[in-house]
């Protein structure tokens, strides 16, 4: 219940963020603008919308995720508000794990809201929506998963560092995520045991957002595997409360003066 | 239940459950990730697309970093080949474009033309089987690096090699020897091509000049891999010339290598380059040792 408090008021301070507007509206226009790309090219427009427009949720999403993200802790512990919630019968691990889950309802709503925009210029340019079109639902929400990942790795960062190292740590670690196949190519084809196994294990550490970015497989109207639902799902679950584990560890061990 | 949580209340427990749960995690992931891996999720995320086919728009987005961008298309180029020779895949598509945007991005990268014209050249499923890119790829690297008179060598080679064109080929050793810095066996080269094209003899000196030259570990390998083909090509046509003559003299065919010892036309068993012994097949000609290294399809 507490944690449920925790989560509402996080949301309640999140969409006070003016940076939010911002973003979602600048995605909006993106969205809406896809149209434009679409027309100015020939063949491809659907797929210029489709691919753009999710890339938006995605590249907007991933923006929201890190800018409010890093601030979650930090914030609070510049402010001294901290001192106030932990004198509260509210133990640490209540308030990291309320402090994610108010990030990620402000994720679900402005991705739904983004989502929306996404429909509705589909909806523009074609004049209607079939059955067919729910594939983008799929995109949308290996999307969220993606960014619940990016929250948790914020958080993480946002416990021990400053914000704007914070950002940066995350952004790093997401594009290294991206190309983690590498990593597993790496470690397959060198000759070198030590760097072998070193490869391999950073493999398994770090996130692994390549299964996620499904976003040309939409947009060619190609349907999304079952074993990609199910794992994605349970990757992202277990990924989050590894990081949600690691947040409340380094936030226990942090001492306030 | 009440004293679980109390349990919980003190935060060394609550550290050490989060520990714990932690690690039990990361030990689910390891093989959670690998059955999506062996489901292809992943090759499908990696897939055989490139982003950004032109190297030219890839050096105007690199900010002036584009050496570290080449040297990252560089590595690219052969973690996609590695991977390629290690699935035994035939289909080499993005090899010809990811050398050219790495060459677009530095046209001052050697390396990536020198052993890019190898990968690209090589029969599959040695390489791509592609020598006309292989080609274009080394005119590029002489129009950007005049001066480097080796790419005329390379050029001279898939000439040779590859296409069989040896007019050609003598033409490309020609105009390399001609460049300042050139060794003076390249004429030699250019005029033992033009007088003997296809010759196993011309074939061994290429080889042996760039098993000599060879300033890496894996172009000298290759060299050395194919000179010991040609030598147990070599090798195999005299023994087979000796059963012949043994055929001929005795009236009947060897069974061994031991008859022929025995009769005094070899004088012990003969070993190919790798040291394996040759065997005497049951139509009667030589062959090499099922578990030798020599690689006699190199010189197909």
């Amino acid at each position: 219940m507490r944690v449920v408090t925790i989560a509402i008021h996080t949301f309640k301070e999140s969409v006070r963020q003016k940076v939010l507007y911002n973003l979602v509206a600048f995605a909006l226009l993106l969205i809406g603008a896809s149209i434009l790309f679409g027309s100015i090219s020939v063949g491809v427009e659907q797929i210029i919308l489709i691919t753009l427009g999710l890339t938006s949720i995605s590249v907007f999403g991933l923006l929201i995720a890190i800018f409010i993200g890093i601030d979650l802790v930090s914030k609070e512990i510049e402010r001294r508000t901290v001192y106030n919630i932990l004198s509260k019968p509210v133990t640490r691990a209540e308030f990291v794990v309320g402090k994610y889950l108010g990030l990620l309802l402000t994720l679900l709503v402005n991705t739904a809201i983004m989502t929306l925009g996404f429909y509705a210029t589909l909806y523009y340019q074609r004049g209607s929506l079939g059955r067919g079109d729910l594939v983008f639902l799929g995109a949308v929400y290996f999307i969220l998963l993606q960014l619940a990942m990016v929250v948790g790795i914020a958080l993480v960062f946002s416990c021990i560092s400053t914000p704007v190292l914070s950002a940066v740590y995350t952004f790093c670690l997401f594009v290294i995520g991206n190309f983690s196949a590498d990593l597993r190519a790496l470690s397959q084809q060198t000759q070198s045991p030590l760097l072998a196994t070193a490869c391999g294990a950073l493999y398994y550490a770090l996130p692994n957002f390549a299964d996620f970015n499904v976003i040309s497989l939409v947009a060619h109207a190609q349907k999304l595997p079952g074993y990609l639902w199910l794992g994605n799902s349970l990757y992202a679950l277990l990924y989050v409360t590894i990081l949600l584990g690691l947040a409340i560890i380094i936030f226990e061990e942090r001492e306030f003066r | 239940m009440t004293s679980l949580r109390g349990l919980f209340s003190q935060p060394r427990t609550r550290r050490r459950a989060c520990w714990l749960l932690v690690l039990l995690c990361l030990l689910g992931l390891i093989p959670l990730q690998r059955s999506l891996d062996l489901r292809g999720g992943n090759e499908q995320a990696l897939g055989e697309v490139l982003y950004l086919p032109s190297g030219r728009v890839l050096r105007q987005l690199s900010l002036g970093y584009e050496g570290l961008l080449a040297d990252i298309y560089w590595t690219r180029v052969v973690q996609y080949f590695g991977g390629k020779r290690l699935a035994h895949s035939t289909d080499f598509k993005l090899l010809g474009p990811l050398l050219q945007i790495t060459t677009d991005l530095d046209p001052h990268l050697i390396i990536a033309y020198r052993f890019g014209s190898i990968f690209l050249a090589d029969k599959p499923p040695r390489g791509a089987g592609e020598p006309l890119q292989a080609l274009v790829l080394l005119q590029r690297g002489i129009v950007a690096n005049p001066e480097y008179w080796r790419f005329w060598e390379d050029l001279g080679f898939v000439y040779y090699w590859d296409l069989k064109d040896y007019a050609a080929a003598a033409r490309a050793f020609q105009a390399g020897s001609e460049r300042p810095g050139a060794m003076t066996w390249m004429r030699a080269l250019a005029a033992k091509v033009a007088a003997q094209g296809g010759e196993l003899a011309t074939s061994k000196f290429l080889w042996s000049e760039i098993a000599r030259q060879a300033g890496n570990e894996q172009i000298r390998k290759n060299a050395e891999d194919h000179l010991m083909a040609i030598q147990a090509t070599e090798e195999i046509a005299k023994l087979n010339e000796l059963v012949g003559l043994y055929h001929q003299r005795q009236g009947q065919p060897a069974r061994s290598f031991q008859a022929l010892v025995a009769a005094g036309y070899l004088r012990a068993l003969p070993r190919d380059p790798s040291g394996r012994p040759y065997t005497l097949g049951a139509d009667g000609k030589v062959k090499l040792n099922p578990r030798s290294s020599v690689d006699l399809s190199l010189l197909q």
